[in-house]
């Protein structure tokens, strides 16, 4: 195919807008979310006193003193843990399994397949308050009180129909075709599903996993109750450590430091597959 | 290879029914068309056969061997879906190599083979880019090209050609022929444009509503249509039916519609018992090539007609013309034609050539009675 010399410019690409004041939004927004983190950082760095002065301080000398007290007086490195045990383990199984959930609500026409859908779509707005004493009893009787079994299943469970309603809308995105070709070719569906359909939902289950993990990450809630001492996983320790009769600055900005860090890096690292995953299905051709 | 036989096939969609008895042999070998417009059916017919859709009744048999309801790996087809249905995360290499890999043949039997087959489609210079990296007319290649590596016992093809341009579609029309004649598989394509059925197709079966209304050689559905729809859906323009009362005018019989009469071929009338028609109404039919325009009402151009609208294709002249109450259309060559008239209202006179004319009976569409000279040129083959 001949391409024309005189190509005009494609109607479908309108000239890159270049507003400053956009630019200035943007840098307000940043500062004013990343001010108080920023200060609450820089807290971590500095002894105790430092910390609790009334006037707030911006120049100082740099201290571990928090950092010691969390990791080697409390033996906070437990919790961190417990909690990366919690999450990875409770994001593995309630993708996995909200995969083929999310798969037999896009594909199969069952009969209740919308009160399904529905029903998977209230639970997430239940206040998790409103479950809270069920919820202890039950673990009390199964003896999974401050266990990390527990937390996972419970997490499980919590973010299964995050899960299943977010992959939903994306396997249905994906036509049939695509399983279906591959069964003609000669594979058996577990084959098609796994050979086809997985590689190009990839994105977006890295994408509802980075979601869930960060979800279950930070769930203060349920464990501040159901766990006490061995399952006791970050957001609870935390609170236990830095807030007593008073409220210890540095002891606080240091786990908080401990708690972001495993976060960014994550983020900063899968940032690419995150934005392609959310936006697939958007921006696909 | 191997031959495809279908016994009163039937698919219920709860109270819908997109498929009603369905019976087709296809022999080895064959290219056989599915034709018909848009729902009535094609696709479903030909997912059965690939079995990514299971039949309410009947059955299917490849090469002799009952498939009805086994999977579709189990029946060695191979498919080109309406949408290419290829994989976006795999190269083209990828995607033609995909069934191959599926049957765990060797690396170096692989590359040999989808090479032998991409240089067939033209394809060899895009073999690592990926689909969204492809022209329409690459990506149907493509499809082409995963269906044609295998050694499946019947191809079976989902309109792979309407995301191409008018051109486009031109050439593949011969090259694919030219490909299935050469490889010889039994070959089953959907498609609802008739020019294509036409020219490619071996035999051609025509579907409406889920039903098979004919099953015959592209001549032959041309020539002796099996009712009135089948004889509009092909022919471009189509076929010109209107409503017409067999009547007895000073002895002769003729048709009549309430502005002109139409003269009718003796022996023809005979041979298909026109005079018990007679006081009837039915449906005439006449193709726009074998209705004859003359600016004077002699030579059998009896028919007054005003010109409504004059379409030049270049080779060919269109004139629909206005016979009182009666739309025709007729085409003729630009040359026979050069003399008459264009303007808009323009006078002109038609005339039917009464060896090309067909009676279809009203309510249910059947033809009652074929052209006349249709019987004697097929008679002769
Ligand atoms: N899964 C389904 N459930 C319900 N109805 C269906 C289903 N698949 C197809 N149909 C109906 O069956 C009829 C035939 O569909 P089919 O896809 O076979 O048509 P087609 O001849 O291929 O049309 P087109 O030329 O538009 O592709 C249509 O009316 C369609 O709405
Ligand atoms: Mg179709």
């Amino acid at each position: 195919m001949k391409k024309l010399s005189s190509m005009p410019e494609s109607p479908s690409a309108p000239p890159a807008q270049r507003n400053w004041w956009v630019y200035v939004v943007l840098i307000l927004v940043c500062v004013v979310n990343f001010l108080p983190y920023l200060r609450v950082v820089m807290a971590g760095f500095m002894d105790g006193a430092t910390s609790s002065s009334a006037t707030p301080i911006w120049f100082f000398s740099p201290s571990l003193e928090a950092f010691d007290y969390l990791i080697f007086e409390k033996g906070i490195m437990k919790n961190f843990f417990n909690s990366v045990v919690v999450s990875l383990a409770s994001t593995f199984f309630s993708v996995t399994i909200g995969m083929f959930c999310a798969y037999a609500l896009a594909r199969y026409d069952f009969p209740g397949r919308d009160d399904v859908s529905f029903w998977v779509l209230t639970n997430r707005m239940m206040p998790p308050v409103a479950v809270l004493i069920p919820i202890f009893v039950t673990f009390q009787t199964a003896g999974l009180l401050d266990t990390l079994l527990g937390l996972i299943i419970l997490y499980t469970a919590m973010q299964l129909p995050f899960v299943v309603w977010m992959l939903t809308g994306y396997f249905r995105d994906i036509p049939r075709r695509y399983e279906e070709s591959a069964m003609v070719d000669g594979d058996t569906w577990f084959a098609a599903f796994r050979k086809v359909t997985l590689p190009i939902m990839a994105p977006s289950i890295t994408a509802t996993a980075i979601f869930v993990m960060i979800l279950s990450w930070n769930e203060f809630a349920f464990a501040t109750f159901l766990t006490s001492n061995q399952a006791k996983t970050m957001p609870p320790a935390i609170m236990a450590y830095s807030i007593g009769a008073d409220i210890k600055w540095n002891v606080l900005g240091a786990a908080v430091v401990l708690i972001t860090a495993p976060l960014i890096l994550f983020v900063l690292l899968l940032q690419r597959q995150l934005i392609s995953g959310l936006s697939q299905g958007v921006v696909r051709k | 290879m191997a031959e495809l036989e279908i016994n009163s096939l039937m698919k219920q969609f709860g109270a819908f029914q997109a498929v009603n008895d369905v019976n087709i042999t296809v022999n080895n070998g064959e290219f056989v068309f599915l034709l018909g417009p848009s729902g009535c059916g094609k696709t479903t017919t030909l997912r059965m056969i690939a079995g990514l859709e299971m039949p309410s009744s009947g059955r299917i048999a490849i090469g002799g061997r009952n498939v009805t309801f086994l999977r579709p790996r189990h029946r060695n087809v191979g498919m080109v879906f309406q949408d290419y249905g290829l994989y976006r995360h795999l190269t083209v290499f990828g995607n033609i190599a995909y069934p191959l890999e599926v049957r765990r043949l060797q690396r170096a039997e692989i590359a040999r083979k989808v090479s032998a087959v991409a240089r067939t489609m033209q394809i060899t210079e895009v073999l690592q880019r990926k689909p969204d990296q492809l022209s329409a007319g690459q990506l149907q290649r493509v499809a082409i090209a995963r269906m044609l590596v295998r050694d499946a016992d019947v191809f079976l093809m989902d309109e792979p050609m309407s995301h191409l341009d008018a051109q486009l579609r031109g050439q593949m029309r011969a090259e694919l022929r030219h490909i299935q004649k050469s490889v010889g598989v039994t070959t089953i394509f959907v498609t609802h444009d008739q020019l294509e059925a036409m020219t490619m197709a071996d035999r051609i079966i025509v579907m409406k509503d889920g039903e098979m209304l004919q099953f015959a050689t592209p001549r032959e559905i041309f020539e002796r249509p099996a009712t009135e729809f089948v004889a509009t859906f092909v022919g471009e323009p189509q076929m010109n039916v209107f409503d017409v009362r067999i009547t007895r005018i000073q002895g002769k019989i003729a048709a009549m519609t309430e502005d002109f009469v139409i003269p009718l071929d003796a022996r023809w009338m005979q041979e298909n018992g026109v005079e018990n028609l007679v006081g009837q109404g039915v449906r005439l039919g006449v193709r726009p090539e074998h209705i004859s325009v003359s600016d004077r009402a002699e030579g059998g151009h009896g028919v007054a007609a005003e010109l409504y609208s004059f379409e030049p294709t270049g080779a060919e002249n269109l004139y629909v013309l206005k016979c009182g109450g009666v739309t025709i259309t007729t085409r003729s060559s630009t040359t026979e034609t050069a003399h008459l008239a264009k303007g808009e209202g323009s006078r002109l006179y038609a005339g039917f050539d009464p060896n090309w004319i067909y009676l279809f009976e009203p309510g249910s569409g059947r033809t009652i009675a074929q052209a006349a000279a249709s019987r004697s040129e097929n008679e002769e083959m």
